[in-house]
């Protein structure tokens, strides 16, 4: 619109103003509860199917409120508790050293590329990026760690391939390069620091929300890691909680499809539908109550990653 | 100063504490790279190896008594321990195929139609046995009979050791017996009689489902009911047709008028609601919903073996229902057991000590101690013999080896085996079906899909997409539906592939001599 302002008309935008300011929380606020309800609405499912006996799952299908209550499907979990917690015990140690671990090597290498006064900088940073434009595939990947690394039943396997991200490297370059000026460590070093000092007095504290959020995409890596296992792992004791889930599933999918042609009996219990819900709540479990706490970090450092370029 | 030790200290520590997770207990791998490079030493035990031992599946909880059991034995007897490994279901197929092509050193592994054994070995992933078996493994030489032996060689040379014992895994209707009485419905075996009976069962039992299975997996049930295909479970590949009584004609029975009709069948069973709306959706298995009484009808995947599981279970939580069986091969008039290639263990190419593979593969068949040990336990702790059957100890949330845990079903010894009481109906299925049986000359034909790797790949999709539908008569017009499907088929490659597979399917008669 066009027309020239007068006082009249400017009242009158100020209440169409505030009007449209409610308007839009409106929606904004329905909007956002009926995604959130969506969000949950399976969580809530599969939390009452947990707590369904299966007889009833199997005949009527799942109710968001048990309709046959029991705690079968905990009791199914929890009979071979030394599995399930072997299994935990992987999943955790995996996530904690590889998480510190990762954050050490992708906070170096994030501080080392943006240092201008690095002469090859850019040709590591593109020997970096190369790779997630070309990719050798699974065979090579695989021949190089069960053959030459010989890292088959190891828990190194399980922790060393997902270390360091291309793209988690580049987040964190660009981090450290907004949240550490130059300036700063130019003076640093005129003060007499050395590079290690730097990095570990200065860069380490500014880049703070930076390493919170590549923390948590490193950590929720390797907390939903299966695939490593499902490779590189033939010993039970050594799997990690995801893939442990996820290949009692994949038996039932087994016996289904393609047992038909094959005549192959299991002689193993195939787990019932509410074991199978039980065992989701168990696995998610903690990273629920997790998030929270980190979550706040990691807002702040995709905004912080957001305004300074 | 102290600020300059922490420093460097911590370096240090961090270095440390990376190099550690490095080498952090590299245990069980590379085994067997410690083996003997001397071949032919068959004679003397010379040093010890491990062998690597592959196996598809789940290991079973007590693994590890077993394999120290077995290697007490194996080290006395051929100075050698064995490692076994198991690839657990997940993604085995694309494992497998790693464990094969990646070079690492497997000494053992296992080999069935369904993994492919014909196209691996015609690609020489594998060692050929014929030399080494009467110099390393003479007893299982004698053991296997020599028809066996000649079904499995590919190109003339034996790349696998089948298994000897002889089981059907032909299929069947399942239904349940109980409600066909109490409603008085005819026995479902043909299809005149199966609409009969679901139609009964629909009509009297409103909550039912009458079919259970999913992803319209019924066709390759009714297939075999009402033609006398080559193939003893399922449908053929890529909709072709090939019947036992003359193999050198294909047909295709995609876009068929027999296909047409045969949709036009599940379109009125849609129609008469026999099967759920979503039955494309369907994530549970069809054994379940029989078991639970939520489904009247199993047309596809049943076996012998399977639906005498079903029997068990459904005796143990509902004594009062029952169950009866239909087998395929009774409408069809012959049976064909499993072909030898069903079952085996062969030694691939990246092996270091394949001598002493086969040796211990020998003992693993023929000596009872290793044989029980690896079938069905530790006698005393997993199981007990009782009147010359198996009998478990315990159940099985407490025992950690159950019968056959191992997967052992290619080192199966008949003389040795010992059964469940419970497996006696099945061996009576079995020997009815021996009544009828003729040789399969369908498994030994291998297939070799290199030359249309990318329609095939293309026409699954199309399959996927336009034939499910139909064949759960989802699809309101069917004709049209049908022609929609061929059309996007023979986009697809659908003619490359049926001439190609009809050229090879005509080679490998040619070259087995079936007329």
């Amino acid at each position: 619109m066009n027309t020239p302002m007068n006082t009249h008309t400017r009242t009158n935008t100020r209440l169409r103003d505030s009007e449209f300011t409610f308007m839009f929380q409106l929606i904004a606020y329905s909007v956002i509860i009926i995604l959130s309800i969506m969000c949950l609405l399976p969580f809530l499912l599969i939390l009452s199917g947990s707590f369904s006996s299966n007889e009833s799952i199997v005949r009527d299908g799942y109710h968001l409120f048990p309709t046959d209550f029991s705690l079968e499907g905990y009791k199914m979990v929890f009979t071979f508790p030394t599995k399930v917690l072997k299994a935990y015990g992987v999943t955790v140690f995996t996530t904690v050293v590889g998480t510190t671990l990762g954050l050490f090597l992708i906070t170096m290498a994030g501080f080392v590329l943006q240092r201008k006064d690095f002469k090859y900088r850019n040709t590591f940073s593109f020997f970096i990026y190369f790779t997630t434009l070309f990719g050798g595939g699974l065979v090579p990947w695989y021949i190089m760690l069960a053959n030459y690394f010989n890292l088959m039943d190891t828990y190194t396997v399980l922790i060393f391939p997902g270390l360091m991200t291309p793209f988690l490297i580049i987040l964190m370059k660009n981090f450290i390069r907004s949240a550490v000026p130059d300036e700063l460590i130019e003076s640093a070093k005129i003060d007499g620091a050395n590079d290690f000092r730097i990095y570990f007095s200065i860069v380490l504290k500014l880049a703070m929300p930076g390493i919170a959020t590549v923390g948590l995409f490193l950590a929720l890596g390797y907390w939903n890691d299966w695939f490593t296992s499902s490779l590189f792992i033939n010993n039970p004791d050594m799997y990690q909680l995801q893939f442990y889930l996820y290949n009692t599933m994949n038996t039932i999918t087994f016996i289904d499809q393609m047992a038909i042609g094959t005549g192959i009996t299991l002689s193993q219990d195939v787990p019932t539908e509410s074991t199978k819900m039980a065992m989701a709540i168990v696995v998610t479990g903690p990273i629920l109550f997790l998030y929270p706490f980190v979550q706040r970090y990691f807002v702040k450092g995709l905004t912080i990653g957001a305004v300074k370029g | 100063m102290r600020n300059k030790t922490i420093r460097h200290l911590s370096l240090v520590l961090a270095l440390m504490l990376f190099a550690g997770v490095l080498a952090a207990c590299n245990n069980g791998s590379g085994g067997s790279t410690q083996g003997s490079e001397q071949g032919g030493a068959s004679e003397s035990k010379g040093e010890k190896v491990t062998l690597q031992f592959y196996m598809l599946g789940d290991a079973p909880k007590d693994l590890p008594v077993i394999e120290s059991e077995i290697n007490k034995l194996a080290e006395a007897d051929l100075n050698v321990n064995v490692k076994f490994n198991y690839t657990s279901w997940t993604d085995w197929d694309q494992k497998y195929k790693l464990l094969l092509s990646s070079g690492q050193p497997i000494d053992l592994i296992f080999t069935a139609d369904w993994t492919f054994y014909q196209s691996y070995a015609k690609k020489g992933a594998f060692l050929p046995l014929d030399e080494m078996l009467p110099t390393a493994a003479p007893a299982l030489k004698a053991h296997v009979p020599e028809d066996m032996w000649n079904a499995v060689k590919i190109n003339d040379k034996i790349y696998t050791v089948p298994s000897t014992w002889i089981e059907y895994v032909t299929e069947g209707i399942a239904y349940r017996e109980d409600l066909r009485e109490k409603y008085n419905l005819p026995k479902p075996e043909s299809l005149e009689t199966l609409e009969a009976y679901l139609e009964g069962i629909k009509a009297n039992e409103p909550n039912m489902i009458p079919i259970a299975d999913s992803n319209a997996n019924h066709t390759h049930g009714i297939r075999q009911l009402t033609s006398k295909l080559v193939n003893t479970a399922g449908q053929l590949p890529y909709g072709l047709d090939i019947m036992y009584d003359s193999p050198s004609t294909v047909s295709s029975y995609w876009g068929s008028a027999q296909h047409l009709e045969d949709l036009k069948t599940y379109k009125r069973w849609m129609d008469k609601g026999f099967f759920p709306k979503n039955v494309l959706n369907v994530k549970d298995t069809s054994n379940s919903l029989l078991q639970n009484g939520k489904a009247a009808v199993v047309l596809s995947g049943e076996n012998p073996n399977k639906f005498n599981a079903d029997v068990i279970k459904v005796q143990s939580t509902h004594p009062d229902w029952k169950l009866a069986y239909f087998p395929y091969p009774n409408a069809k008039g012959f049976a064909q057991p499993v072909h030898p290639i069903h079952n085996g263990f062969a030694i691939p190419r990246s092996s270091k000590n394949p001598e002493k593979a086969l040796a211990f593969y020998e003992k693993l068949v023929t000596d009872k101690r290793y044989n029980w040990l690896t079938e069905y336990g530790v006698e005393g702790k997993n199981f007990e013999v009782d009147n010359g059957y198996y009998k478990m100890v315990g159940d099985a949330q407490t025992n950690g080896f159950p019968r056959e845990g191992m997967n052992g079903w290619a080192w199966r010894n008949p003389e040795f085996m010992l059964y469940d009481k419970t497996f006696d109906d099945v061996l009576t299925m079995f020997e009815d079906l021996d009544k009828i049986k003729k040789p399969d000359i369908f498994t030994g034909f291998a297939e070799d899909w290199t030359p249309y790797q990318a329609e095939k790949a293309a026409l699954e999709q199309v399959e996927k997409q336009y034939l499910y539908p139909l064949n759960v008569g989802l699809v309101a017009d069917v004709e049209a539906g049908l022609n929609t499907f061929m059309e996007k088929a023979k986009q697809a490659g659908l003619e490359k592939i049926q001439a190609e597979y009809t050229k090879q399917w005509q080679e490998y008669l040619k070259s087995a001599g079936i007329q």
